[in-house]
């Protein structure tokens, strides 16, 4: 069983939902970015997903944009993020460690992509520009090494696709709250709770809604129909605040963020 | 490579390894419902009537083909022909998408439209058709762009646009389509993309193709009549490359007429300040397709350098990629003095101010007529109009106006 299988199986006993962060390594540096990891993990977030920059990050808002803006002017490469990785991995074992990027920059690495991965006990990897169509080889080679590959469902998403994303899907699936970038205004609708239920339906897997989850209500409403939730912008935003000596209050202030949420979803 | 089976896109709109559908899930549902509204109405004898009344009403179709004497005795060598899209209405060749474009909105029963821009002569295009249309019309430009080519952007704004000035990452165009996109995913549902190259996602690569390339079928007519044969070569310019796309595209199988595609060599490619890709770039994803790119070695897209907006783009179209690797086109770079130095030789010599971005295909055939016997025939797409450029050409000169 994978360590995200375990993850959820166990909060499924507990009756609990999932809590997800996303931030960004190399935000505001990478050492920095480890702390705010290591402190998500001891305040009890349950899977982290780990943003990979990039220079062009499309489906990003304004807030999570900055955040790879800044990141960038650090040089980090992807693999010292790996390397980041094992480092928190090694204290953390049974803590899901998802890279979350674009396709050009896991591409760089070309075939040494697949045993980085597994050398660096990655558990799973988000790619937001890689639909279902253009992963069949990529896929193959991810599960090889036992990475979980996690699909993006949206609301445009249709019946057909949605049969056949979750046929090659592993892990767990992130269910995109809205039409929109990242950190946009989330309605919550009966719709959005009614798809999710839907396609809850069809998947023994895990279903965990992000984007524009800002607070203890959105998470709760979100986690009410989902097995989890994701909170990225809201963190990225308090990150953005960040002062070289002033790091203790920075992780205070998001020990705050997250407990609020925790409580949301509890 | 096989030109008499030459069938791309395939079946997953890749053109070899290139092109495809790199983009976020929630797009997926928009660009299958465009892939299959354009197969239909490409069979659809009233759409294409529609489109080729419009074209020769409202674009002024067909362009001429003229013959640059005064230019063709200086450099004494092989003779110059220009396919004259710079007289096309707005200026450029880019209207032949936008009027395609712009009905396949209409059929999808789209009310807003969305373009990027670089050189705003898309952003125009676009523009010009939305008004006549009746339907909202937001261009993204680059700030840095919208700086260069002030007249454009008034020039949107007079027909209705809303012209939203994009200052993240680089500023220029491929910001410019970063924003464009942002834009389409969240309103989706009412709004179609008119993406201004031969780039992007599939299917707009080939859509955007096969608008523009009435140049070329143009041309052939036009070469049968007047020299009774094809032209030996056809050069163009390549930022996204729908100009050189329009134009080769008819000709591919054509196997005795040498095609050559133009990058931006900006200060040499030797230097690393360019926009060619072709020339020095990398395979990689960006904007919904696999293709050459600048980019560095962690996948990070690297800021180009040209003196022409319009080709100051890391990426270029997937299908100029294959062409690249089949060898049936071949892609030189012209540098930005040598741009500059042509755009000045053509509106002296012929009376024709080409667009800076055109002036890198004027280049390289200076560069090449000289040895060429005078029985061989070069054509030149003149792109567009250079008129948007008069101030920035003044500025890298020292001149202000």
């Amino acid at each position: 069983m994978s360590i995200i299988e375990k993850v959820f199986q166990n909060l499924k006993k507990e009756n609990k939902k999932a809590l997800i962060t996303y931030s960004i390594a190399g935000d505001p540096n990478l050492e920095s970015s480890e702390k705010i990891i290591r402190n998500f993990i001891s305040e009890g977030v349950d899977i982290i997903e780990v943003g990979i920059p990039f220079s062009d990050p499309m489906a990003e808002g304004p807030s999570i944009q900055l955040g790879h803006e800044r990141a960038l002017k650090n040089n980090i490469s992807l693999l010292s993020i790996m390397q980041m990785c094992l480092k928190i991995k090694n204290d953390h074992p049974n803590t899901p460690l998802v890279l979350m990027g674009y396709m050009n920059n896991f591409l760089s690495l070309k075939e040494n992509l697949f045993d980085e991965l597994k050398n660096n006990k990655i558990d799973g990897l988000i790619i937001v520009d890689l639909p279902y169509v253009e992963s069949e080889e990529f896929l193959k080679k991810l599960n090889d090494k036992g990475v979980d590959l996690i699909r993006l469902i949206s609301p445009t998403t249709t019946e057909e696709r949605i049969a056949k994303i979750l046929a090659s899907s592993s892990g767990y699936l992130y269910y995109i709250s809205l039409k929109g970038v990242t950190g946009s205004e989330l309605k919550i609708s009966n719709e959005l709770e009614n798809r999710v239920s839907e396609i809850k339906k069809q998947t023994k897997l895990p279903i965990v809604v992000g984007f524009g989850i800002k607070d203890a209500e959105t998470a709760r409403k979100m986690s009410f129909c989902s097995d989890g939730v994701v909170v990225g912008s809201k963190l990225v935003d308090e990150i953005g605040k960040f002062e070289p000596k002033k790091e203790n209050i920075l992780n205070q202030n998001l020990t705050s963020i997250i407990s609020e949420l925790k409580h949301g979803i509890s | 490579m096989s030109k008499e089976n030459y069938d791309f896109p395939d079946k997953d709109g890749r053109f070899g390894e290139f092109g495809g559908k790199y983009v976020s899930e929630t797009l997926i549902s928009a660009l299958d419902e465009l892939e299959h509204t354009y197969k239909k109405v490409i069979e659809d004898k009233s759409f294409l009537e529609e489109v080729k009344n419009d074209l020769e009403t409202f674009v002024g179709r067909p362009s001429p083909l003229y013959f640059a004497q005064r230019w063709t005795e200086n450099l004494g060598g092989a003779k110059i022909y220009l396919k004259r899209e710079d007289l096309n209405h707005t200026g450029a060749h880019k209207i032949n998408n936008t009027v395609g474009q712009v009905l396949l909105a209409k059929k999808m029963g789209k009310k807003r439209i969305i373009a990027e821009t670089g050189a705003g002569q898309h952003g125009v295009a676009t523009a010009a058709v939305a008004a006549r249309h009746g339907l909202e019309c937001i261009i993204f430009m680059g700030e840095e762009d919208i700086e260069r080519q002030s007249p454009n952007v008034y020039r949107m704004k007079l027909l209705g646009a809303t012209v939203c000035a994009v200052d993240s990452g680089t500023k220029t165009l491929k910001d410019a389509m970063n924003e464009a996109m942002r834009d389409w995913v969240t309103n989706v549902d009412d709004t179609h993309y008119i993406i201004g190259s031969v780039a992007g996602p599939h299917p707009y690569p080939q859509i955007v193709r096969d608008f523009n390339s009435i140049v070329g079928i143009e041309l052939k007519d036009q070469s049968r009549e007047l020299f009774g044969r094809y032209p030996d070569k056809i050069i163009a310019c390549v930022g996204g490359g729908s100009n050189a796309m329009g134009i080769f595209y008819p000709f591919l199988k054509d196997n005795s007429v040498d095609l050559i595609g133009v990058e931006a060599g900006g200060s040499g490619v030797e230097s690393g300040k360019h926009a060619a890709p072709l020339s020095d770039g990398s395979v990689g994803v960006l904007h919904g397709m696999k293709t050459y790119l600048m980019q560095d070695q962690e996948g990070q897209i690297l800021s180009t350098h040209s003196v022409s907006a319009g080709l100051d783009y890391p990426g270029v179209g997937p299908e100029h990629s294959y062409l690249k690797d089949t060898g049936r086109v071949v892609y030189e770079a012209a540098t930005d003095e040598e741009a500059l130095d042509s755009f000045h030789d053509l509106t002296k010599t012929e009376g024709i101010m080409p667009a800076l971005e055109t002036a890198h295909a004027l280049a390289f055939a200076k560069k090449i007529a000289p040895g060429l016997d005078n029985e061989e025939i070069i054509v030149i797409n003149l792109s567009g109009r250079g008129d948007k450029d008069m101030a920035n050409v003044a500025k890298v000169e020292g001149l202000t106006l």
